[in-house]
């Protein structure tokens, strides 16, 4: 920890968040990823409210505020709730029906036993509820040791069994044709989510945790399409946003749960926004780019009727005179949208009588590219074009 | 049973009809968490009043909580409607992006004031009886005039747009076929669900609303099959967890709201322990297993197909 703190020239407790951070991240974003998708980021908020009667019960049967105590009280009704969750799930209730029924069953019972705490007159039970609301401030090196150990496990699991819980997350009728109990997995998943909700609500306490879960799968999601993929780039997006997020407070002097999980929030929606082939960006751009195609198409077919702009490109382009008509590039260019026009419809016209050389579909925007060469002269006698010369 | 238990059980009670008549709409939408995300993202609207006006009266601290309410839902609509985040993992992303605001909001201007959240928006149900109006020379109990406008309105939107509503709730799609706007009525419904939250969160705290919202309609979800009848049960079984919560947390000397919820969650218990589906039914029809391939659900074996 000492050469840690040397490396980031940072004050040792300060280090200890950063650290802290780091751990947590890693391991909610491996972990969480099986929650956020399988439809159930919100696992993380029951399991997050159930830790309120685990803390009570805790501290009425131990009768004082030792942190690992109630940590220990914390996990167990984390874990509880969370198995309710999954039987719940049995019946033709949807996950986040069960998720929510769970929280406010949990949380009513938390307040129940919170009320009789209170009226018992113990002068300890101050606070006691704002453990829901995690302090970094008060981190221990140790106490981000036993978080390291508990996420490693976590993660070395998850890596052991990744195929066994991308078959049950994906496709859970073959995966119990293949032998695999998937009850068993669905137990492990809990567990695990269980693990990092307790492991963070030190750090950025039970409710921000919500986030911590599902913004490193949201934005590994925009980024990567296979399941390795957004496993590991999950667990990077995590350290990246914890780690930012703590030196980010660690400067301003800000709570370290808000301003990691604000980094990390912007982090997702920016992902949504900009990721690459993805995202709303592109895809706007994307249509955008189909839409001036389709205008320009139409505007070659009859000069006379086009819109002002598109006119405008024409020219622009060289395609068409300032008096509005053709060029020679024009009257070319012209022949070869129609041959394009031409060619797709009879695609849809005879596209099935058309053998392929592999299976793999042609993309219709650009069949010529994309059909291999008999194919595509079959495709040209069909429509017509020039009898399959060529 | 005096005046002051009476209001609270009625307080109570029009609590449980204004989340009833929502409820099943959002259980059927997926959307069940929805109430849990606003009861956080209230938060930073709560502390910017404080920030701007220096006050904790009601009408100002409703109106800012209100406000941020209605961006959290409309925040999570849009975020949903990019088609890239699924519905929940958008509820995931948008209330801790504004309880963190909030968070902060506190640490770094209000640190030094003691704005207890506890107290001023999260109310305590048991104190609606002291805070009264005076309306036509009537006193009344001023969550309770509050609390009845609020099911009024909701009514008003259930019954007028009832059509509608339940068209795009089941079959969206067919909604926008038929000249139904889902994105409206969805939006419709959301800051519906928002006004209310915020408003009884005011007048019997958070985690009641959360739970008159999703338990009861989870609960009627099970034992109906029509969706008037779905939403007549969640306003019956409110109606059930405020009488009988209010007789418990009176004989045990506990939290109403807590008793109140746990008492909803109890009918919940009962009606999925007796559902059709559940293991009771299960247990007398024995277990019999049905492999997917037969068109049973291997976790839920139904009745095994008739042999022709």
């Amino acid at each position: 920890m000492d050469r840690l703190s040397l490396l980031f020239g940072l004050p040792y407790t300060d280090t200890v968040v950063v650290a802290g951070a780091l751990v947590l991240g890693v391991t909610s974003g491996v972990l969480g990823s099986f929650a956020v998708l399988r439809g159930r980021s919100l696992v993380g908020d029951a399991i997050a409210h159930s830790t309120l009667p685990g803390v009570c019960v805790a501290f009425l049967v131990l009768g004082t505020k030792e942190v690992a105590g109630l940590l220990a009280g914390a996990a167990v009704a984390g874990l509880v709730a969370a198995l309710l969750m999954v039987a719940v799930e049995r019946s033709r209730l949807r996950p986040d029906t069960a998720i929510g029924v769970v929280l406010s069953g949990f949380f009513s019972l938390g307040i129940v036993l919170l009320t009789h705490i209170t009226a018992g007159g113990n002068a300890q039970q101050a606070g006691l509820e704002s453990f829901l609301f995690g302090q970094a401030a008060g981190l221990l090196e140790r106490d981000v040791a036993v978080m390291a150990a508990v996420g490693a496990v976590g993660v070395a699991a998850v890596v052991v069994l990744r195929r066994a819980l991308a078959a049950t997350l994906f496709d859970r009728a073959y995966a119990a044709a293949i032998g695999l109990s998937t009850r068993a997995m669905e137990i492990a998943v809990t567990a695990f989510l269980v693990a990092a909700v307790v492991i963070g609500v030190r750090l950025v306490g039970a409710i921000l945790m919500v986030a911590m879960l599902a913004v490193p799968t949201v934005t590994a999601r925009q980024l990567a399409d296979r399941f390795p993929h957004v496993l590991v780039l999950a667990g990077v997006v995590g350290a990246v946003v914890g780690v930012t997020g703590a030196l980010l407070a660690t400067r301003g002097q800000l709570p370290t749960g808000p301003v990691v999980v604000l980094v990390g929030v912007a982090v997702a929606l920016l992902a949504v926004v900009l990721a690459p082939g993805r995202g709303v960006l592109s895809r706007r751009l994307r249509l955008a780019r189909r839409r001036r195609t389709a205008r320009r198409a139409t505007a070659l077919q009859d000069p006379a009727t086009a819109d002002p702009r598109t006119r405008r490109r024409l020219v622009s382009a060289g395609l068409l005179t300032t008096d509005g008509a053709l060029t020679p590039a024009g009257r070319a260019e012209r022949a070869a949208v129609a041959e394009h026009l031409a060619l797709w419809r009879a695609w849809l016209d005879h596209g099935p009588q058309i053998r392929l050389r592999d299976a793999r579909e042609p993309d219709l925007l650009n069949l010529v590219g994309t059909l291999d060469p008999e194919a595509l002269a079959e495709l040209r006698e069909r429509a017509g074009l020039d009898g399959g010369g060529r | 049973m005096t005046a002051d238990d009476l209001t609270i059980v009625l307080v109570a009670g029009l609590t449980a009809t204004a989340c009833g008549l929502l409820g099943p709409f959002l259980v059927l939408r997926r959307l069940a968490l929805l109430a849990d995300a606003v009861s956080h993202a209230v938060l930073p609207g709560i502390v910017a009043v404080w920030l701007i006006a220096e006050t904790r009266a009601p009408v100002p601290v409703v109106a800012g909580a209100a406000a941020f309410a209605v961006l959290c839902v409309l925040g999570i609509d849009a975020v949903r409607a990019t088609g890239l985040v699924a519905s929940d993992a958008a509820i995931a992303l948008v209330f801790p992006a504004l309880f963190s605001l909030g968070v902060l909001g506190i640490t770094r201007y209000a640190s030094d004031i003691h704005l207890d959240l506890d107290s001023t928006i999260y109310g305590e149900i048991a104190f609606t009886p002291f805070d009264v109006v005076t309306i036509a020379g009537v006193d009344l109990a001023r969550a309770g005039v509050v609390l009845a406008v609020v099911v009024l309105l909701n009514l008003v939107l259930v019954t007028a747009l009832w059509k509608e509503l339940r068209a795009t709730t089941f079959d969206p799609h067919f909604g926008r076929v038929t000249g139904l706007r889902p994105r409206l009525l969805s939006r419709l419904l959301l800051v519906a669900v928002a006004i209310t939250a915020v408003s009884a969160f005011e007048a019997v705290g958070a985690i009641l609303v959360v739970t008159m919202l999703i338990v009861p309609a989870a609960t009627a979800f099970l034992v109906t099959r029509s969706l008037a009848a779905m939403v007549a049960v969640a306003v019956a079984v409110g109606w059930v967890g405020a009488v009988a919560g209010h007789v418990l947390a009176l004989t045990f000397d506990s939290s109403i709201a807590g008793a109140m919820g746990l008492v909803c969650t109890g009918c919940f218990v009962v009606a999925l322990v007796a559902s059709p589906r559940g293991p009771v039914a299960r247990l007398l029809r024995g277990r019999r297993r049905v492999p997917e391939f037969f068109g049973g659900d291997v976790e839920n074996p139904g009745p095994a197909p008739s042999p022709r």
